[in-house]
Order: structure tokens, then sequence, then C-alpha cells
């Protein structure tokens, strides 16, 4: 089967719809994040800093990226995207594969991501997760596949790009240090000892050292040619957000509350902690799985995290593939599961439209959907956690 | 002798020359301030909630004449923002074009940010129709939690000025009681103009209050609160205090 096969009867058609739709509907197609990476590659097009663009909060990068946009056709963004889709579908499946499933089962699973209408329409709209899909994708294959330099360097492309998935880090180093035969030892001290030592070793020096390089590389670049700017709305930004206004998280409600008093930005620190707490235990309690870890990980920070964008979904759905294989769900508990998934959200949208179009003061029971839908994320999550059978050969799909 | 009166004669038509020329001017000025004063501009905000669209109708007098420029100045307060970007890819779709007086945060909630000024160039080429409509798009801000009973904050969003501009009646002088003001001369923003400002601005409407949505902070503990009270722009509300206090 061919993998550039199944999503040209999607993407292609849903692009050149898209491009109607722009020119001759009111309501857009386009997301209004594709004008502002567009408007930024405009700008590095003109010598200029891409920040010049009022709320762009990328990498420079992804302007650098997106400069055939001006120099070609505007439609060269979302071109990108939808490739990198497609080869995120393949990296699933060769991870897949690697991981002991067979070529039918891999490709099965697989159709699940290719064919999953969310990401062909984040894609097409313009939204560039995808390629952060697919680098993430790509350091979880070159580690299962025990290419730790090139996992290092996709790696450390990775988390220039978005910084969630620096929580990767600790699976990872867990997961790369000298794993040792259980001694009877108990010894407080020496049992930390070791421990700390077993974090010592060359493989996990090697990734270390060239995932930071290249972090740093690219970080000193573009310091040097955008200034604290670049600094400040890649990163540091998104560190200090409090953003107000209604989203996903229930912290939302809070932030606004307490936007001008003193303690807002303790609160907003403070806030981190839940998300801190469950990452470490989930870290420690999975690593000899990277890909189970790193989607647990991923929906933890996206569900506890102080805003919550629908394009933040992406980061975890496409680890979910993954996941599945090794899920002992039936296929009626997992399509439960996501039927509850999609009405949290649905609950949490209509006052949200609400509010925002037809002006009625639904802000409560927009927060409530919100602590809600954290609640209903909580509960799949602990579903997953408790139906994930770390076997070899991981089991099918159950069909009841 | 011929030569007196051949000077003479140069002279008076030179003068004559300039008389009419002031005449004509004086006539220009005249047409223009006639021309201000029977302007009709009214104003009405259409859409609900958060997003709006202000539309500006213009009436200009029938016997306007071609070459006459229009500027319409909205001076909005700090509770409402327009989008930069939208206004861009809009240009292409509209035959008006704005110029905006300063940055503008796209983010920011409203008791962090200040009001702002648009010019607004509603043909900016080619000849000016008697009849022009303009719409904006607006944004409202959030706005600072409210202490008191009210879920909703009122914005006032007043009418534009009304501008005109003629290259027939430069200097503009004898145009009282109207204002001169200094603007730009057009949407490029590449040098200024003496714009007459209508001064009783024949109005349909005053002013137009918009309200936004805004949580509420309570100091005490509240019982439930019920209330399905209707406003003139047939908003309507339910109020369900909670049971909690405030930070």
């Amino acid at each position: 089967m061919s993998f550039s096969r199944l999503p040209s009867l999607y993407d292609w058609p849903l692009v050149a719809y898209g491009d109607y739709q722009d020119k001759t509907m009111v309501v857009k197609f386009t997301d209004i994040d594709y004008h502002v990476f567009t408007d930024a590659a405009r700008f590095i097009t003109e010598g200029q800093s891409p920040y010049n663009r009022s709320t762009y909060r990328y990498t420079p990068l992804l302007a650098w990226l997106l400069t055939p946009n001006i120099y070609l056709s505007m439609v060269f963004g979302k071109i990108l995207f939808i490739v990198c889709d497609v080869l995120s579908g393949l990296l699933i499946y060769k991870i897949l594969l690697l991981k002991g499933l067979g070529t039918e089962a891999a490709l099965r699973v697989c159709s699940l991501w290719l064919l999953n209408p969310l990401p062909i329409g984040v894609s097409s709209r313009g939204n560039a997760e995808s390629i952060l899909a697919a680098l993430v994708l790509g350091t979880l294959l070159c580690m299962e596949a025990r290419h730790l330099m090139w996992g290092a360097i996709l790696y450390g492309l990775s988390v220039h790009m978005k910084i969630y998935p620096v929580t990767y880090a600790l699976p990872i180093a867990l997961s790369l240090r000298t794993t040792e035969t259980r001694s009877e030892d108990k010894k407080g001290m020496k049992s930390l000892m070791r421990f700390i030592r077993s974090f010592l070793n060359r493989e996990l020096f090697l990734f270390a050292s060239v995932a930071a390089g290249v972090f740093c590389v690219l970080t000193a670049l573009f310091y040097y040619m955008y200034g604290w700017e670049f600094l400040h709305e890649t990163y540091l930004y998104h560190l200090t957000r409090r953003d107000i206004r209604h989203n996903f998280s229930p912290y939302f409600y809070m932030l606004y509350l307490t936007a001008d008093s003193g303690w807002s930005q303790w609160l907003g620190l403070a806030a981190f902690l839940p998300q801190l707490i469950l990452l470490l235990v989930a870290s420690w309690a999975f690593h000899s799985d990277l890909s189970f870890c790193c989607f647990l990980h991923t929906a933890i920070f996206v569900s506890f995290n102080k805003v919550c964008t629908s394009q933040y979904f992406l980061w975890y759905l496409c680890l979910l593939p993954l996941v599945i294989p090794h899920l002992s769900l039936s296929l009626k508990q997992g399509v439960g599961l996501l039927i509850l998934w999609f009405a949290g959200q649905g609950l949490w949208l209509g006052p949200a439209y609400f509010l925002e179009f037809e002006g009625y003061n639904t802000f409560l029971w927009i927060w409530l959907a919100g602590l809600l839908f954290l609640i209903i994320n909580s509960f799949i999550l602990i579903q997953i956690v408790s139906h994930y059978k770390p076997t070899q050969t991981p089991q099918r799909l159950k069909v009841e | 002798m011929y030569f007196v009166l051949v000077s003479v004669l140069a002279c008076l038509a030179s003068c004559h020359c300039f008389i009419e020329r002031d005449e004509k001017k004086e006539n220009h000025c005249g047409l223009l301030q006639h021309w201000i004063e029977s302007t009709l501009v009214s104003m009405q905000i259409i859409k609900k909630g958060f997003h709006r669209e202000v539309e500006t109708t213009v009436e200009l007098s029938p016997d306007v004449h071609s070459g006459v420029r229009v500027l319409l100045l909205h001076r909005w307060p700090r509770g409402v923002y327009v989008d930069p970007y939208q206004l861009a890819s809009l240009s292409d779709l509209n035959d008006w074009k704005i110029l905006l007086d300063s940055t503008i945060d796209l983010e920011g909630p409203a008791h962090k940010t200040t009001g702002f000024v648009t010019f607004v160039y509603p043909t900016p080429d080619g000849p000016t129709p008697t009849l022009l409509k303009v719409t904006i798009p607006i944004h409202g801000r959030y706005h600072e939690p409210s202490f008191v009973a009210e879920t909703f904050t009122s914005v006032e969003i007043e009418p534009p000025e009304l501008l005109l501009w003629t290259e027939k009646c430069i200097p503009l002088n004898n145009v009282e009681p109207h204002d001169v003001m200094e603007a730009p001369c057009t949407h490029h923003n590449s040098s200024s103009c003496q714009w007459v400002k209508q001064q009783h601005q024949k109005k349909e409407r005053g002013p137009v209050n918009v309200q936004f949505p805004v949580v509420k902070l309570y100091s005490s503990y509240s019982g439930v609160d019920y209330r399905v009270p209707l406003d003139a722009s047939s908003q309507f509300t339910v109020i369900f205090s909670p049971y909690f206090c405030s930070a």
C-alpha cells in the first residue's frame, strides 16, 4: 500500500476547497495562525524580523520554512504540513513494526492517523502541528531503533520548535540509564548513589550533549539574528503566559479573576505543580515503554495546562496509534471513551459560542464545562493506564 | 503711450484674473461650507457578542463636486479594538481604505490598553458618490472583573467625525463655525492636508452603547439571583450567583 495515495483522497481536495471558501465566504476556512506564519515569512523576505508580526510566537525557523509562501504560492505551507502528516503516518507504521506488530495490524492502526479527519482538517487549515508530530515520531523511531545520534538531533530540534517535548527528557534519561541487576542492598544512601550513577553512561551522555548542542546552536543563531524578542516570543511568553480569555482549560477563569492581583504570578507558577507531579510519576512508572510514556506525558501536559486549545490535542493524538496495540480495551470501550471525549468538547463549545458570537454571559458555564472536560480527560487517561499491557508482542485490537 | 496702455491693460487683466480666482475660491469654500452643513452621518452597530460591525452611512448633498474628498474620523474607546490584519485582508474587497494612528494590542484587556483613532477614506480614488457606506469590523476586549451585580460592561462608541477637503479651497479660511483640522491626505499617510470638520453634526443617533459580558467577583456569600431583564438591544441574561467568595 502506498502511503502517498491515502491522504490524497482527502487532503488536496480539502486544500482546494479551503482556498475557494477563503475567497468567497465571510467565515474563512484557513486558520488565523496560517496568516500569522505567512505574514512573518513576508517580513523575513523583506529582511526584517518575523516578530514584527504581532502574535507570532513561534521559532523563526517556521517562518523561514514558509518563505516559499511568498515566493511561490500561499498554499506551499499547507502542502508542507500535509506532507508532514503523511510522514507521521509512515513513522507510526515503522515504529509499530519495530515494536513487533504485524504488517497488517500496523497498517490498520496507522490508518487511524492517516484517515483521521482531525489531523487532516488541522493541516489543511494551515496549523503547523504536523511538523512537530513528525519530529517527535522521528525521535521515537530513532530511540526504538537505537540510533541515538539522530534521535538526539531530532529531539533537540523538537524542543526548539515547541517547549512541551522537553518533558520527554526524563523518561528518555530513565530509559537510557544503565539497568542494573536487582540488588538486595536496600541501604538508602548506597541505592541512591547507584541510582545516580546509573545515569552516567556513554549513551545518555551522547544523547544529552547532542540534543543540548542542537538546541543551543539554534537558540544562539536566532538570538544573534533577532535578539531578545526571539527568546521572549518563542519561549518566555509560553512559560509565563496567563491567558484570561476563554479556552478549554478551567484555569482561565481563575486567571481572569486574579489577573490584577499581586498573587497572579505565583498562581501562574503554582498551576505548574499538578502537571509536574503527574509527569514525574508517569515517567517513573512507564519509562520502559518510551512511546507510551511520551503519550501519557503529552496528554497530562495538555490536559492540566493553564491554556488548552484544540490544536494541542494533536500533540498526543499522533502518539495514540503507538499506544493502541498495547491496550486491552475492547472496541466498544474505545469508541465509548472517544465519544465521551468529543462530548466534553461539545459541552464546552456550546457556551463558548454563545459568549463570543451571541453576547450572553456564559463565563461560569464555560468554566464548569472546562472542569468537566478535565475530569473526562483524567478518566480517559486512567482507563488507558489501567488497561495498558506492557507485553513484548502487543495484542491486536479486540473486536467484540 | 502704447506701452503705457498695454501695461495698464495687462495689469487690469491680471488683477481681474486674481479677483476671479479669489471669487471662484470663495465660491468653492462657500460651497464646501454648504456641503459640510448639509451632509448627514449616521452610525449603527450590527451583530452580537464580542465581534461587531460598525456601519457608517454618509449622505452627501447631491450637488457635491467630484474632487471632494471625504474623511471619517473615528475615536474609539479602549473597550474595543480593530484587527489591522483583518482590515488589510478586507481592503482588497472594499473600496474604502483605513489608516490607524497607533499599533493595536490585539490581546490586552481593556483597562490595560488605550483608545485609538482611525481615519477612514470612503473613496480614495475616483468620483465621490452621494451615498457612502463603510462597515468596520470591531472586536470587544475582555474587561476588568466586575465587583457589582452587573455582568455586562458598557462601551460607548461615538459616531465618526466628518471631514471634507477639496483642492479648490486651499488654503482653508472663512469656514466658520466649522473647524479646520490637520489630517493625513490619504491612507498612505505621506502628506498632511487641512480638512473642514463638521461642527454641529447632524446625527441621526447619538453615541451607541455596546455591551460585553464580564465575569463577576463577589465579596460576600450571596444566594441564587435569577434575573431576566430585557434591554433595548434585546439581549437577555440569566445570572446565576455561585456560592463562593472572591479572591
